[in-house]
């Protein structure tokens, strides 16, 4: 660590717990880093409590809007690349566009849906700055089940034309009940062709997610066969598993129903 | 012994059995229709054979003289791939099937019985479980993983795919299926026995379409075992994070065999796994939402598995020291708290990993560095496996009708990349 150059960390530390018995903070203080303390019981003294103030008083931006620095490492990388060109990646960092992009998805007031921190991690990828900020992969497979089940409902649920179904090679009569009927749509309808991820993706573009999205595509002059469509996919049924455990199911299905199915004129 | 052919008789032979002309009725009112009904037969008699159902339609393979047939089949039973919904009613084991799982009364006995043909047995899909089966599928894997979201909120992915598979994957509900008494017979047909799950030894049938796509990659997945990426799975791949098969060359590998193997085994808990599913479809189809989710938790998230003996870690203090940074806690110091037998065959060191002041995990290993990797390992467990509680709220429970006002769900941020 190349912070303090005249005496090392080691030093420092041992300086400090000497002088004062100290706690983290004081401690992290001196060398000039922020830090937390994993048990939520006071301060003991009064030299820490000025200590979490000021360190509180640092950490005022938020997290997604920044790597942490300890998880960084040395600054330059031995790793020779192919084309270092592919290495340079854009993502978007202003709030009001993300809102904007919520606000089109969700209708009016659809940035208001989710907390700020979800509403990053929900478009985060786990490409994004090696994994570090989070990512919306558990999101995502959450989101999934549901656009998978409320796909399925409607299926049932939506009236269909009654058409003559097809002879059964051995002249059987199938036992009626309006129940069954209704699962039986799903023999000329089914989830994966309503939903499909072509579909999607061309909804989530329709919306504005790719401008939105952070992630670190494998070739940035050809972003389809970096894996678009996959990044739209989980950015979109992210959005929805969020809403899930925000607002619960009711309200995501109201959304996927609406602001999903509608959409792709399921 | 010499089988008479009844469609040889000639009409009038036939009419002159007694009963093929009332005579016990009103004469009045009977004997125009009576003797329409006659002369009708005795036209039709020049013209074509009446349907009146041969032994040969009857025949099963077995002596009748000798084995009286337990319940009178319909005609030409042995030639249909399942039993005819009417017979549902008259099944014993599909009734006492349906009061042991105390299944609503809205849901009738011939659905119950459609919920034990497996599309390998019948491929008339207005007659097997297919159906059924997609949208059992579909609720299980919500209602288990919302619970898992809720209840384990920081697990790991791969974690929670595996968790998945152990609740809802297809060895779990087959004995959930077993569980329930449920037997299977030893091949389809239109004879069996209505309760008696229905699947074929000799053809796989076609599996459930769930989402999931072919990925570009698949020919090299499968021939040189290349590792699919973890975050892809959620669109392409299957909801146990398994790739999607998609051409049935696969499936029909293995040629017909006469004795049970790992491949009819295989068979087996697919077909005992589909019928769970169904069953729970079928619950969701006649009586509702709430039903089927009350089903779910008492059969299949009822049982238990430890989550903790699923972790397996590359390098545990580096995801640690990465897990302290990420989360701003002092660096992970591990101290050794004791020790006995240094110097002996079997010592033991028991080893504490410290943030600051605050221990993270401890563990006993027999030397310092197999105690510090377990400390560490234990450190993580307790990060992934947080709990909010036991008896979590669940975002489903917002469907009911006088539900508490949701408060939000803890959303976490996503596990450390341990490679």
């Amino acid at each position: 660590m190349t912070l303090h150059p005249s005496r090392s960390v080691a030093s420092a530390t041992c300086k400090a717990l000497r002088r004062y018995n100290a706690s983290a903070q004081s401690v992290a203080c001196r060398l000039g880093q922020p830090v937390r303390q994993l048990s939520t019981s006071l301060a003991r003294n009064s030299e820490a409590a000025e200590a979490v103030e000021s360190a509180t008083e640092q950490q005022v931006r938020p997290r997604w809007s920044y790597t942490p620095e300890r998880m960084k490492g040395p600054g330059f990388s031995i790793n020779v690349v192919k084309d270092r060109s592919r290495t340079v990646w854009h993502n978007n960092e202003d709030p009001a566009k993300l809102d904007a992009m919520y606000n089109r998805l969700l209708g009016s007031k659809g940035d208001r849906m989710l907390p700020d921190e979800i509403k990053w991690l929900a478009i985060t990828h786990k490409s994004f700055d090696q994994g570090r900020r989070g990512f919306n992969t558990r999101l995502a497979y959450f989101g999934r089940l549901i656009v998978s089940l409320e796909t399925t409902r409607h299926i049932i649920v939506a009236p269909v034309t009654a058409r003559d179904p097809p002879r059964d090679p051995f002249g059987r009569e199938p036992f009626q009940h309006s129940a069954l009927a209704n699962i039986d749509k799903l023999n000329t309808r089914q989830p994966i062709d309503v939903v499909s991820k072509e579909k999607l993706a061309k909804l989530a573009v329709d919306v504005g997610l790719p401008e939105v999205v952070r992630w670190k595509p494998r070739m940035p002059e050809n972003l389809d066969a970096s894996g678009m469509t996959v990044v739209l996919n989980t950015a979109l049924f992210a959005i929805i598993g969020a809403i899930s455990l925000q607002h619960g199911a009711e309200v995501a299905q109201q959304v996927v129903r609406e602001k999903i199915l509608r959409r792709l004129g399921a | 012994m010499k089988r008479l052919r009844v469609d040889r008789w000639t009409g009038q032979l036939l009419l002159a059995r007694p009963g093929a002309c009332p005579a016990s009725t009103p004469r009045t009112a009977l004997r125009p229709a009576a003797a329409s009904r006659c002369a009708a037969v005795r036209t039709r008699s020049t013209r074509a054979m009446p349907e009146i159902p041969t032994d040969e339609d009857y025949a099963d393979g077995t002596d009748h003289t000798r084995f009286p047939p337990l319940e009178k089949l319909p005609p030409r039973a042995t030639s249909l791939p399942s039993p005819p919904p009417e017979r549902a009613l008259q099944s014993a084991k599909l009734a006492a099937l349906h009061a042991r799982l105390s299944l609503p009364e809205k849901l009738p006995l011939q659905t119950l019985a459609r919920a034990l043909v497996d599309n390998s047995a019948d491929e008339n899909p207005l007659f097997n479980n297919t159906n059924l089966a997609f949208v059992g599928q579909s609720l299980i894997h919500y209602h288990v993983a919302e619970w898992l979201m809720c209840r384990y909120p920081r697990l790991p992915m791969e974690i929670l795919y595996a968790a998945m598979k152990g609740y809802a994957g297809p060895a779990a509900l087959h004995h959930v299926a077993r569980s329930w008494g449920l037997e299977h017979a030893a091949a389809p047909g239109g004879e069996v026995d209505p309760g008696l799950l229905q699947f074929s030894l000799h053809k796989p049938g076609n599996a459930i379409v769930t989402l999931g796509y072919k990925r570009a990659e698949a020919e090299g997945l499968q021939k040189y075992k290349w590792r699919h990426g973890i975050s892809s799975r959620v669109v392409f791949d299957d909801d146990f994070g398994q790739v999607v098969e998609t051409d049935k060359a696969t499936q029909l590998r293995r040629a017909d065999t006469e004795y049970g193997n790992e491949y009819t085994r295989s068979l087996a808990e697919k077909a005992y796994a589909n019928c769970a599913r169904a069953v729970v479809g079928a619950i969701y189809a006649h009586a509702g939402r709430e039903p089927a989710k009350a089903f779910i938790r008492s059969h299949i998230l009822s049982r238990t598995l430890d989550l903790s003996a699923l972790f397996s870690f590359k390098k545990p203090t580096r995801e640690l020291a990465l897990l302290c940074a990420r989360e701003d806690f002092e660096f992970p110091i591990a101290r050794l708290l004791s020790e006995t037998g240094r110097l002996s065959r079997t010592p033991v060191f028991v080893v504490g990993i410290f943030s600051g002041k605050d221990k993270l995990g401890e563990a006993a290993g027999p030397s310092l560095e197999v105690a510090r990797n377990k400390a560490a390992m234990n450190a993580l467990k307790s990060w992934y496996l947080y709990s909010p509680g036991e008896h979590v709220r669940v975002p489903s429970d917002m469907l009911a009708e006088d539900a508490q006002p949701w408060t939000p769900a803890y959303i976490d941020m996503g596990e450390i990349i341990g490679r």
